[in-house]
């Protein structure tokens, strides 16, 4: 064998060895597009089941806003039914409003007419009231009066009484002068004349003047209750004696004690005993001055 | 055992059986590398020669 044809044969099998380490690299590195594929086409099934399935509830979807769209069609047109019925409610519903506005502002009107008559009619009422209270004084005032007055009228009663027995003890008196005379002038044969009056019945009232004095009442006891400290006196209103007055009660020139007027009479009078010295008798002397 | 065998005591020189068994070895190595070809085309494409 020639040098050459082992050369050959060496370089022959040094580049199959290389050649066959490169494919055995490159095979053993290639990808499997077989699997590739099949995954590929196995994606492919699924997002074609998926486009499908997809497309169904795309269609129920449309399907669905197709019914939804026609549900609030008729919504839309029955609330715009009642957005006219409200809008004509809302408009009766203003022109009530005006009109309570209006009824409002006149009621207001009236409750300040009224305010302004009750305040009125406060001020009227402290005004009678204030009169009520200054007739009230006065009403107390004419009672003391009528009190004096009637106090005065019953001793002028009791006068009345003196002069009338006076004038028919007069009455008496004159009846048996006149019969005295009668007798003195009928055996002369003559008659008396009636007496000429020669004060007048009536003249003109003057005015006089008014001087003040002291009661100076004086009278008697007539009977001590010492049990009630209490005693009479003989003296009443005809005298003067009113309620409230107060005697002292003498007996020669020693005080006794005091009487303080509680009720009266004509002619007779009550009172309490104060500052009782010593026992009061019947027929002490009282008298409102010492 | 070659004609041309050295002579004892010159440069030693390879006998011719073993090239043989080196063009053996390079055709087993071919051999090898085109069966591991084809199991791949076989078994990747489902096919060795056609294009699928």
């Amino acid at each position: 064998m020639s040098t050459l044809t082992k050369i050959l044969i060496v370089l022959l099998t040094i580049s199959s060895i290389f050649l066959c380490g490169i494919v055995v690299t490159y095979v053993a590195n290639a990808d499997n597009y077989r699997d590739q594929y099949n995954k590929q086409r196995a994606d492919r099934d699924g997002l074609q089941e998926n486009v499908a399935s997809l497309t169904e509830q795309l269609n129920n979807k449309i399907a669905e806003k197709d019914d939804l769209g026609g549900r609030l069609s008729r919504e839309i047109a029955s609330l715009n039914t009642q957005i006219s019925t409200l809008k004509r409610d809302l408009k009766a519903a203003n022109e009530e409003k005006k009109i309570l506005v209006q009824r409002v502002s006149n009621m207001a009107s009236v409750v300040e007419t009224s305010s302004q008559t009750a305040g009125e009619q406060g001020q009227l009422l402290k005004d009678t009231l204030a009169e009520l209270n200054k007739l009230q004084a006065e009403q107390i005032k004419l009672s003391a009066e009528l009190d004096d007055t009637s106090a005065m009228l019953l001793e002028k009663f009791a006068i009345i009484q003196t002069l009338e027995i006076e004038k028919k003890r007069l009455l008496e008196e004159k009846t048996e002068l006149q019969s005295r005379l009668d007798r003195l002038f009928l055996p002369t044969g003559k008659l008396p004349t009636a007496p000429v009056i020669v004060t007048p019945e009536k003249d003109i009232a003057r005015p006089t003047t008014v001087t003040a004095r002291d009661i100076g009442l004086k009278g008697l006891v007539t009977a001590v209750d010492l049990k009630n400290k209490m005693a009479s006196i003989s003296i009443g209103t005809a005298d003067g004696v009113k309620e409230g007055m107060k005697f002292h009660v003498i007996r020669g020139d020693k005080f006794i004690c005091d009487i303080l007027i509680i009720d009266t009479d004509a002619e007779e009078a009550v009172g309490a005993l104060e500052l009782v010295q010593e026992q009061p008798r019947a027929g002490d002397v009282v008298s409102t001055e010492l | 055992m070659s004609p041309n065998r050295p002579i004892r005591g010159g440069k030693p020189v390879a006998s011719d059986n073993l090239y043989t068994v080196i063009l053996g070895i390079a055709f087993c190595v071919v051999l090898a590398t085109a069966a591991l070809v084809a199991y791949k085309c076989y078994f990747q494409y489902g096919t060795i020669f056609k294009i699928p």
